[in-house]
């Protein structure tokens, strides 16, 4: 099929007529995964001004109390994300802290194939939405926003309907190019090949649809940067209605070996910017009991800094998670700064897949497939 | 020996270069495969276009020191950085030896640098001219040369390594991705690796390599089993007297110009074999690889997904379309592989990966555009005329595709309908 005439699709919204408006989809709970590119210093994102040792252990890097935002029991957050403050004392925001998982790996690749798979061992490609999306959602499961060829992560897996785009827009200026293709099973490299153009035809015909014919209008102020366009890429279509029940946006610059601080306050600013815009948009929309955003990052940093006021690869971290439904807090424990294996690195006290068991128990109503690891009370 | 023959010199020339030319074809297809393979790795020509002026590392680093003029760093790099990277393109669009040119990528992914990091065009091309040096040549001297290289010294950080902040990126990559891979080295094999990279810098003035004594840690080192007073050098010296170093190469071989399943281990390690029995002599590697059972075996033909830069170079150095603007660069970054921005250290994962809904799309995209032009003869600015060959339509179908194509051809006659009906079929993304 084709998508769409010859029209270039140059607005926001294609302004081809369609024989008929689209079926009414059920559009289940939504999660918006924020990728933390580079692994994101938890300790001066979350910060434990009232422990002594963080700030032996960070003489320059450490943020002192009065120069953070305060949130409770001695944890605050960094000034960048001072945007989420009015979230947090709306009770939308928590904070899961000591993330990590047994076992620390301090490669980038590897511990982001990691937390993409929600396999600690074993080298399974397959994304780990790939043991929760199937069992209640058929169609698209995904979208996955990345101004480059970013995988799609933990949308991996050929039991999930998942797309990559830049934004829908350029998703639909280019799909109007693609015809339908059966599946060519020669080569398994042709049968990749066919069957991506398939689930780009199918994934299509359901933006199109939307895209044209929206739910309602209800479009994102103040989208600056990469992470601040994804997502109002991401908000436009869940207010048109499109049905997939998770989007992936990705924020970069945490790889923070060299002067961390400026960089970090930086991306956070990135981060708490975009946000807060989103999470406006979603209330204004109607949605923000409907979504929750969480992040993830590969993994946290050393807690002693280095020589070049930077922090080399660590264990544990601070993911942050909001929406209408969240429950306000900090969960986890704080890990001990006093206690670091060979490597310099504290242990995790949450095992991060305890937030997989939580979204998948809590927030889709689904049984929990990472036995062992029970959900949190974010949600 | 029996004559290579059409379909055989077809698989053996899109597999080495960029696309398979029609003449090309046609002059291998009458050798035998060990000729034919021989030609192609004996075929080198390493002059390159005139390149480009770019800034002096010197002045780069003035103005990354002045907080005023700071801004022009990033100015400079992304204007430079679009001129190294079409002068590199051009050139694979009109180099005579395209498999010299397919082993310089090849290099380029393997020790990735990016534009993005070291904002360094200068630095940039002496490693690529390096890559191309070292392409068809020596491993072990291309490692130690490619350690010593500022722009990967930039890129790595190596150059902000030194014995009070030990800095252990460069290290970390070298022995997870360069050389022995994951699993055979400890944390602690690269903290001691990285002090003995110590004091290996870029001198601010001359943008070449220096080594900076006062910077060096020249205490006692244990690496991988072994104590001393280790030198960078003597740690790249001991990871090439490992076994792993040669599989590793011969893994990514595997890759590149076989399949992008998992590669049997016996073939690796009999690959790795020949590399080392060879003081790592990458043309006697690439012999072994390409007169292999494996590079002929039917089952891995159309088992391999064409890269961007093999789609659109490759459709550009065979066929007579034209790009409508001629901006090649900013085409491949859209489809994934922009040169000399490599995503990360690893480089591009290449395989089932270069196709993603997103990627697909464009790579599509891109070929509906091109295959809208005519096919008339065109004179490239090297003076070569291109122009579609006179033969029937099945002999277009071998030529142009590796496998049978997936959809119906076209009902209706012409043989432009024809040739575009093949490029935007599926099977033409595989080779």
């Amino acid at each position: 099929m084709r998508l769409t005439g010859a029209a270039a699709i140059a607005g926001a919204v294609p302004d081809i007529a369609l024989a008929a408006a689209p079926p009414a989809v059920h559009q289940p709970r939504i999660v918006v995964l924020v990728e933390l590119k580079g692994g994101n210093d938890g300790f001066n994102t979350l910060i434990p001004y009232d422990d002594d040792s963080y700030y032996k252990h960070r003489p320059t890097l450490g943020i002192r109390k009065n120069n953070l935002i305060p949130l409770q029991d001695g944890m605050g957050m960094n000034k960048a994300l001072q945007p989420l403050k009015s979230i947090w004392d709306s009770g939308d925001l928590a904070w899961v802290q000591g993330v990590g998982y047994p076992g620390g790996i301090l490669s980038h690749f590897r511990s982001m194939d990691i937390w993409d798979t929600g396999a600690v061992q074993g080298d399974s490609t397959m994304g780990w939405l790939s043991r929760v999306l199937p069992r209640f959602k058929q169609g698209l499961h995904g979208i996955a926003i990345s101004p480059d060829q970013g995988s799609l992560g933990p949308l991996e897996g050929s039991q999930l309907n998942t797309v990559a785009m830049q934004s829908p827009r350029s998703f639909l200026a280019n799909a109007r190019f693609i015809e339908e293709v059966p599946l060519n099973r020669q080569t398994a490299a042709l049968a990749h090949v066919t069957q991506t153009q398939h689930q780009l035809v199918d994934v299509g015909k359901q933006i199109v649809a939307r895209l044209q014919n929206p739910r309602s209008r209800v479009p994102m102020r103040g989208a600056k940067g990469q992470l601040g366009h994804g997502l109002q890429s991401v908000a436009e279509m869940i207010v048109s209605g499109i049905d997939a029940p998770v989007y992936k946006v990705t924020q970069d610059g945490f790889d923070t070996h060299v002067g961390q601080q400026g960089t970090q306050e930086n991306a956070l600013y990135q981060v708490g910017h975009g946000l807060a815009a989103f999470a406006e948009t979603m209330k204004r929309a109607g949605m923000w009991d409907k979504v929750l955003v969480m992040t993830y990052s590969e993994f946290g940093r050393r807690i002693t800094e280095n020589k070049g006021r930077g922090t080399d690869h660590g264990t544990a971290s601070a993911q942050l998670i909001m929406g209408g439904r969240v429950n306000r807090g900090i969960h986890g424990r704080h890990p001990n700064l006093d206690r670091v294996d060979a490597n310099g690195n504290v242990a995790h006290t949450t095992d991060f897949r305890a937030l997989y068991a939580t979204l998948a128990q809590r927030w889709w109503g689904q049984a929990n497939p990472w036995h062992g690891h029970n959900a949190l009370q974010f949600v | 020996m029996s004559r290579l023959g059409f379909t055989d010199a077809r698989h053996l020339l899109s597999r080495t270069g960029f696309g398979a030319e029609w003449e090309e074809v046609k002059r291998l297809e009458v050798m035998p495969r060990d000729k034919a393979v021989e030609f192609l790795i004996n075929r080198r020509d390493y002059s390159v276009p005139a390149i480009p002026r770019f800034s002096s590392w010197q002045k780069m680093v003035a103005l990354h020191n002045n907080m005023s003029r700071r801004r022009m760093v990033m100015r400079i790099a992304k204007a430079e950085g679009a001129g190294l990277k079409n002068w590199w393109l051009q050139h694979m669009l009109d180099t005579q030896s395209p498999f010299l040119e397919r082993m310089t990528l090849f290099w380029h992914n393997y020790f990735p640098s990016s534009i993005e990091k070291t904002k360094a065009p200068s630095l940039l091309v002496n490693q690529n001219r390096l890559l191309r040096k070292h392409a068809l040549g020596n491993f072990s001297l291309l490692l130690h040369d490619i350690a010593k290289d500022p722009a990967m010294l930039v890129y790595l950080d190596g150059y902000e390594n030194t014995k009070d902040a030990v800095n252990e990126n460069f290290a970390r990559e070298l022995l997870e991705l360069f050389t022995l891979g994951r699993g055979h080295y400890s944390e602690r094999d690269i903290k001691e690796a990285a002090r003995a990279f110590t004091g290996w810098g870029v001198h601010p003035k001359t943008g070449q390599f220096f080594f900076d004594r006062t910077a060096h840690d020249p205490g006692i080192k244990h690496f991988l089993g072994q104590r001393g007073n280790f030198t960078g050098e003597n740690i790249l010296n001991i990871l090439l007297k490992h076994p792993r170093t040669a599989e590793t190469v011969a893994e990514k071989i595997w890759a590149e110009f076989i399949n992008s399943s998992r590669p049997h281990p016996a073939v690796v390690k009999q690959w790795a074999n020949v590399l080392r029995a060879s003081n790592y002599n990458i043309a006697t590697l690439m012999n072994t690889v390409l007169k292999s059972p494996q590079f002929w075996d039917q089952r891995n033909r159309g088992n391999l997904i064409k890269s961007p830069v093999e789609l659109a170079v490759g459709t550009l150095r065979s066929l007579p379309y034209t790009l409508p603007r001629n901006n090649l660069a900013h085409m491949l970054d859209n489809l994934g592989q922009c040169v000399f921005e490599p995503p990360t250290v690893k480089g591009w994962a290449g395989g089932q990966e270069w196709i993603s809904t997103q990627s697909l799309m464009r790579r599509i995209g891109l070929l509906t555009n091109l295959t809208r032009g005519n096919l008339n003869t065109v004179r490239r600015k090297t003076g070569v005329e291109l122009k579609l060959p006179n033969v029937p339509e099945s002999d277009l179908q071998n030529w142009l595709l590796s496998v049978q194509p997936v959809k119906a051809a076209p009902a209706s006659e012409g043989k432009q309908r024809f040739v575009r009906f093949l490029v935007l079929d599926p099977a033409y993304q595989v080779t």
